[in-house]
């Protein structure tokens, strides 16, 4: 997500109260961004032999089956052939294009799938700029943070009819460095003979360990061969790479982050964008098309701020890492004496922390009037050229937070924020900015699931003294957005004419106007604003 | 291919191997020539697919074997349009679905199989044919083999006073198929020796013209047997020659490996899985693609059209064309029974039909013409 306030910048620091002793937010900030997902669409390959059509006799799946690699997809049959064709992606099946007992041409599309990956989506057809398209799936392949290097293709940059693209194609396959699926229809025969088995070098893995790999980044062609039977890579040599490789990864990865190409003083020079931030250009070419409204207000935090002390010397002892916690010893009467109390939930270091902020506080107070608001609850469920638009009510308050990592702009989602405290809301977002700060980054579709939330966070006070800003929703971002500013100590004669100092924090609301009205928008954040500011109200309702 | 979930189960890597031989078997896939002495043709296609799926990918191999008197029509065919099922029936000859593609064949000890798989890079069906080719040659038959890769017997002559080609009858002594997967290839074939064919003509004919599929159509082609133009060549020698040739082709040095159905690879659940799934209904009928069958029959009542509608072994509709002036009683009852076909197997209908149709002589009759047409 990109926000339109010219002073929102992915720098990675800053607090939220200024002169309060300024406690440092993590490293990883909390943006948006959209969760990466591509369609591939599959074409019945050259079989060879001459053939130019088939038959597809069955299909060995359906709509929304999951695929792995190398999975049986159909059988097709010429002539006196019958060919099984495997799938060349990790996936979901989206559509059946060509039913059963229908023929289908070579180079005809079969079906689309739906690839959980950042690599070059569905380019539009025909792709009259060679040269253009590679740079543009050359990219990905060079930004190198997760999942580089498959050993199953993307799909080819060039569209089809091989025998008029060959020659432009060519120069661009020494570029890739994953090997080209045998049905891959675009891929000329010399190209594909360079990766035939018994030439050149075979990344051998089974789709499970490739998934691995992926996940954290690993190349897989810098293992092979591996340790397992035939030379094929296992999971436990992905591990020892990592290991022994992280610490030259990362730091290879800073240098190319963090310091572009030096430029020799005076010349200019030219920076393709990364993965990342491929991903947020091509989300906000997206969020075009939603039409969306601002409307800004100043929420009142010095209710909240009085009562930090007291939550903060009362964090819950599993959420305090080991050295401050207090000793068991001190305590001469304790209530094991008479049982065990309920054993807490194990927290892992990562999630620990010992201060509590207010993002927990104002997540919770989200949640909660996101509970008496079923419309900040509900998802647009239907698809983009449904006739009628459908939307999703969900029962818990499922929040997105924009994180600001090393490796660029992520937004895992918190699920249910309504179900857990205060305290467990705060070790959740320390846990996900940990995941986030790792390189590779360790966030998974685990923490950002393909629903997402319906509403989104951003907490850009964190970074500088923000006191409003217009964020950009984008598809999969819910039905709203808010910019949290930065807190900062007025004068306020509002409620008392003599005046009073009051703690002001500023927040940014954008909304899809094609759901939300703006009345109800204005509605909504005075609900948050009546949690928010008289915080004390949580305490009979529902902590 | 098994079904699909069969096929996860069943179609290991190469890691997975090792599950299948702890139970002490003397069959491995890791040699490349293979004669299969035993002649159930339920084994020797499940044997020839878990070869297929388990050898290395990147070595050829060639597999030889004979069945007992059956009928193999191809993956995607119509077992109703292809086979006499009245003839099998009454012969004992049943009829098999193979994996690979293409035409109806009959097998009987008189024909030899031949099986070669290779590496799908380097798979060319000309070649094989050639393979094929030079050992019958090598039996001093003058074989030749046509555009579509299949081997015939029979010559073009010329006659040089008209300045005219006269070609003889070609005959045909084998029939061709081929499966493609991910990294391999095969392509099967058989060689008629000394088949009997009449039974042969007798179990392929079925004559229904008026039966439409969807799926792939047999190609009739005159037959003969190898014999009848050297009454030396047998079964052994042909492998024999087969063996050689295929050596020679693909430098393979080995001994060949002969395989019963006795020896322990009963016990290879690929195997026997397999076999079993040969033997189902789903696979033998239930694969068949959608068909149309027009029929009509006289009754002393009036003359009745039927169109029966059928995918995947199941009927989809039974349409009725009734005479004039027919009793609306009797039309009645005829659309309840037409309406309680729907969802039946064809050919396989559930016995409660017949129970349903035995109320009314007439609706009787119809039921009993049906029924003996889908059985045929």
């Amino acid at each position: 997500m990109f926000h339109r306030h010219p002073a929102a910048l992915l720098v990675l620091r800053g607090s939220l109260r200024p002169g309060l002793g300024g406690r440092r937010l993590p490293r990883a900030l909390f943006h948006t961004s959209r969760a990466h997902f591509a369609l591939k669409r599959f074409k019945l390959a050259d079989i060879g032999e001459g053939i130019t059509e088939c038959e597809v006799i069955k299909w060995n799946v359906k709509p929304s089956s999951p695929v792995h690699t190398f999975d049986p997809l159909c059988e097709v049959q010429s002539d006196k052939a019958s060919v099984e064709i495997t799938s060349p992606f990790d996936g979901i099946i989206k559509d059946l294009l060509v039913e059963e007992g229908q023929v289908a041409k070579v180079g005809q599309d079969l079906c689309t799938i739906e690839v959980a990956d950042d690599v070059a989506a569905d380019e539009p057809e025909p792709a009259p700029a060679p040269a253009q398209s590679s740079s543009g799936s050359a990219t990905p392949e060079q930004s190198g943070s997760s999942g580089a290097g498959y050993g199953t293709p993307p799909e080819p940059v060039q569209p089809s009819h091989p025998p008029v693209n060959a020659g432009k194609a060519q120069q661009h396959h020494p570029a890739q460095t994953w090997r080209p699926h045998p049905l891959d229809p675009n891929v000329p025969p010399e190209a594909r003979a360079q990766f035939s088995s018994g030439t050149g070098k075979e990344v051998l893995a089974t789709p499970s360990v490739r998934h691995y790999a992926r996940e954290h980044g690993v190349d897989l062609s810098l293992l092979a061969p591996g340790s397992g039977k035939g030379g094929r890579i296992e999971k436990r040599d992905v591990d020892a790479f990592l290991q022994s490789g992280s610490a030259q990864a990362s730091a290879t990865h800073e240098s190319a982050v963090s310091h572009p190409p030096a430029a020799e003083p005076g010349k200019e020079v030219t920076v393709e964008l990364n993965r990342t931030r491929w991903n947020m250009w091509k989300a906000m070419e997206k969020s075009l098309a939603i039409p969306q409204f601002t409307c800004s207000t100043y929420l009142d935090l010095t209710e909240l701020h009085n009562m930090m002390p007291i939550l903060n010397a009362h964090i819950p002892a599993h959420y305090l890492p080991p050295s401050s916690r207090p000793s068991p010893s001190s305590q001469v009467i304790s209530p094991a004496s008479f049982h065990a109390p309920p054993s807490p939930p194990s927290v892992p270091p990562s999630a620990q922390y010992t201060r509590l902020t207010y993002l927990p506080i104002l997540l919770k107070t989200l949640a909660r009037a996101m509970h008496d608001w079923p419309l900040f609850r509900a998802s647009i469920s239907s698809p983009p050229d449904a006739p009628k638009p459908t939307m999703t009510v969900r029962p818990h308050a499922d929040i997105s937070i924009a994180l600001s990592t090393p490796t660029g702009l992520y937004t895992p989602t918190i699920q249910a924020a309504d179900t857990q405290s205060v305290y467990a809301l705060a070790a959740h977002l320390r846990h996900l900015a940990h995941l986030g700060r790792q390189v590779p980054c360790a966030l998974t579709p685990k923490e950002m699931p393909r629903r997402g939330g319906t509403v989104s966070v951003s907490n850009v006070g964190g970074i500088g003294a923000v006191e409003s800003a217009a964020p950009v929703l984008v598809p999969g971002g819910g039905v709203a957005i808010v910019a949290i500013g930065r807190a900062k100590w007025v004068w306020d004669v509002e409620k008392d004419p003599k005046g009073e100092r009051r703690l002001k924090l500023g927040v940014s609301w954008s909304a899809d106007h094609r759901v939300v009205e703006g009345a109800e928008m204005v509605a909504f954040m005075e609900a948050w604003r009546s949690w928010v500011e008289a915080p004390q109200r949580l305490i009979a309702d529902s902590v | 291919m098994l079904p699909h979930r069969l096929w996860r189960r069943c179609n290991s890597p190469r890691a997975a191997l090792a599950r299948h031989f702890t139970s002490g078997s003397a069959v491995t896939p890791e040699h490349s020539i293979y004669i299969s002495e035993s002649t159930d043709p339920y084994f020797n296609l499940t044997f020839e697919d878990w070869l297929f799926r388990h050898k290395s990918p990147e070595q050829p191999l060639l597999l030889l074997y004979r069945d007992s008197p059956c009928v193999v029509i191809g993956r995607n065919q119509n077992p109703w349009k292809e086979v006499n099922l009245r003839a099998s029936r009454t012969s004992g000859i049943p009829f098999l679905r193979r994996h690979s593609g293409g035409g109806t064949v009959y097998h009987d000890l008189g024909n030899t199989n031949f099986s070669i798989h290779l590496p799908r890079a380097s798979f060319d069906r000309h070649a094989t044919a050639q393979v094929i080719l030079r050992a019958v040659r090598s039996m001093g038959v003058d074989a030749n083999v046509n555009d579509r890769n299949d081997i015939c017997v029979g010559k073009e002559k010329i006659c040089a006073l008209l300045r005219t080609k006269l070609t003889t009858r070609r005959f045909y002594v084998s029939g061709s198929a081929y499966k493609i997967v991910k990294d391999r290839a095969y392509h099967h074939g058989t060689m008629l020796i000394s088949t009997q064919l009449n039974t042969l003509g007798e179990l392929l004919r079925s004559n229904k013209d008026t039966m439409e599929t969807r799926g792939v159509a047999s190609v009739r082609s005159p037959v003969c047997n190898l014999q009848q133009y050297h009454t030396e060549v047998s079964h052994d020698k042909f492998v024999q020659a087969v063996v050689d040739a295929f050596r020679r082709e693909y430098g393979v040095d080995e001994e060949v490996h002969t395989v019963h159905d006795t020896d322990g690879t009963q016990e290879i659940e690929y195997i026997r899985y397999g076999m079993d799934v040969l033997k189902t209904w789903d696979w033998a009928f239930g694969q068949t693609p959608e068909f149309t069958y027009k029929i009509q029959n006289s009754f002393a009542w009036g003359s009745l059209a039927a169109v029966l509608r059928s995918k995947h072994g199941i009927i989809l509709s039974c349409t009725l064309t009734y005479p004039q002036g027919i009793g609306p009683d009797l039309k009645a009852k005829l659309e309840e029974l037409a309406i309680r076909l729907e969802g039946e197997r064809y050919g396989f209908v559930d016995e409660g039909v017949a129970a349903l149709a035995s109320r009314d002589r007439c609706a009787a009759e119809v039921w009993g013409w049906l029924r003996t047409e889908m059985d045929s």
